[in-house]
């Protein structure tokens, strides 16, 4: 059985990226979701195996959404996607129980590696 | 980010990302060639505000977006604001591929406003170009990349306001 992701981004470019890069292997997109408060919304119904959250979205910023999740469904699996990140955002989402950390634009492999850590 | 890295520096690294992003999320090979895009032109314009106080500009021609966006979007058709979108989201890849590469080489961290979208060519106020970097692609399609910075005037308003 495939495994059920659930994409977290504003950019319509890198939905696309995200599920060809998911084609033919283990993983299925199972929801897209456009702001972090729709993914807060959507978690519980979706239930997915794996999160993959943009850090910079409109509204509230990726972190923050997956603060909120792992408190309300602390056995969630989230993964940060963005283009530009610092040290001090590596830290934050690292103290937020987020469990990898993913650059774009990202290449197939490295992506499956992320995931793969991510939920060991 | 011209008084931290020299020229050279800043070149190799503009270059390689516009390169590399391109080919990874258009699947369209850019080459470095002495090509101006033609008259029928998109603008992306991006300005840093923390870290590096200048600009990066993408002056395309329209035909290289459109099939670049049509590649990345899977579809042969696309509207304008479709166009518009990729622009902007391709230009805010590869400005974070830049200001992570630059924080890398200076270990100063770098911040960017959204993207701007412009049809046609367009030149921000108060800065002037310090160098362009010019691509074409397998089609004969041009872009230019951009790189501005504060006229000096303006530099030294800006370090006497802050």
């Amino acid at each position: 059985m495939k495994r059920r992701v659930m994409v977290v981004d504003d950019s319509r470019l890198v939905r696309i990226q995200l599920e060809d890069a998911l084609k033919g292997t283990d993983y299925e997109v199972a929801a897209y979701c456009r702001s972090g408060e729709d993914a807060i919304a959507q978690y519980a119904a979706v239930n997915p195996d794996l999160v993959t959250m943009d850090i910079i979205m409109q509204g509230m910023d990726g972190i923050d959404a997956a603060e909120i999740i792992l408190k309300e469904h602390p056995d969630a699996r989230i993964v940060m996607v963005s283009s530009l990140a610092y040290e001090d955002t590596f830290e934050r989402a690292r103290k937020i129980g987020a469990r990898g950390f993913v650059d774009k634009p990202f290449y197939q492999e490295q992506l499956l590696k992320v995931f793969e850590e991510a939920l060991a | 980010m011209n008084s931290v890295l020299t020229q050279e520096e800043l070149e190799r690294i503009l270059n390689q990302a516009v390169q590399d992003v391109t080919e990874r999320t258009a699947g369209v090979r850019l080459h470095p060639e002495d090509k101006s895009p033609g008259e029928d032109l998109c603008t992306v314009q991006i300005t840093f505000d923390k870290g590096f106080h200048t600009s990066l500009t993408l002056c395309a021609d329209t035909s290289l977006l459109y099939r670049m966006a049509c590649n990345t979007f899977h579809e042969e058709l696309l509207e304008p604001e479709d166009l518009e979108e990729f622009g902007k989201e391709y230009f805010n890849v590869l400005c974070g591929r830049i200001a992570g590469a630059m924080f890398q080489a200076t270990q100063i961290p770098a911040h960017f406003n959204p993207p701007v979208f412009y049809h046609g060519r367009y030149e921000p106020e108060g800065r002037e170009i310090q160098f362009v970097l010019t691509y074409s692609n397998e089609y004969n399609e041009g872009a230019q990349l951009i790189h501005h910075v504060p006229c000096t005037g303006e530099d030294e308003a800006s370090a006497e306001r802050n």
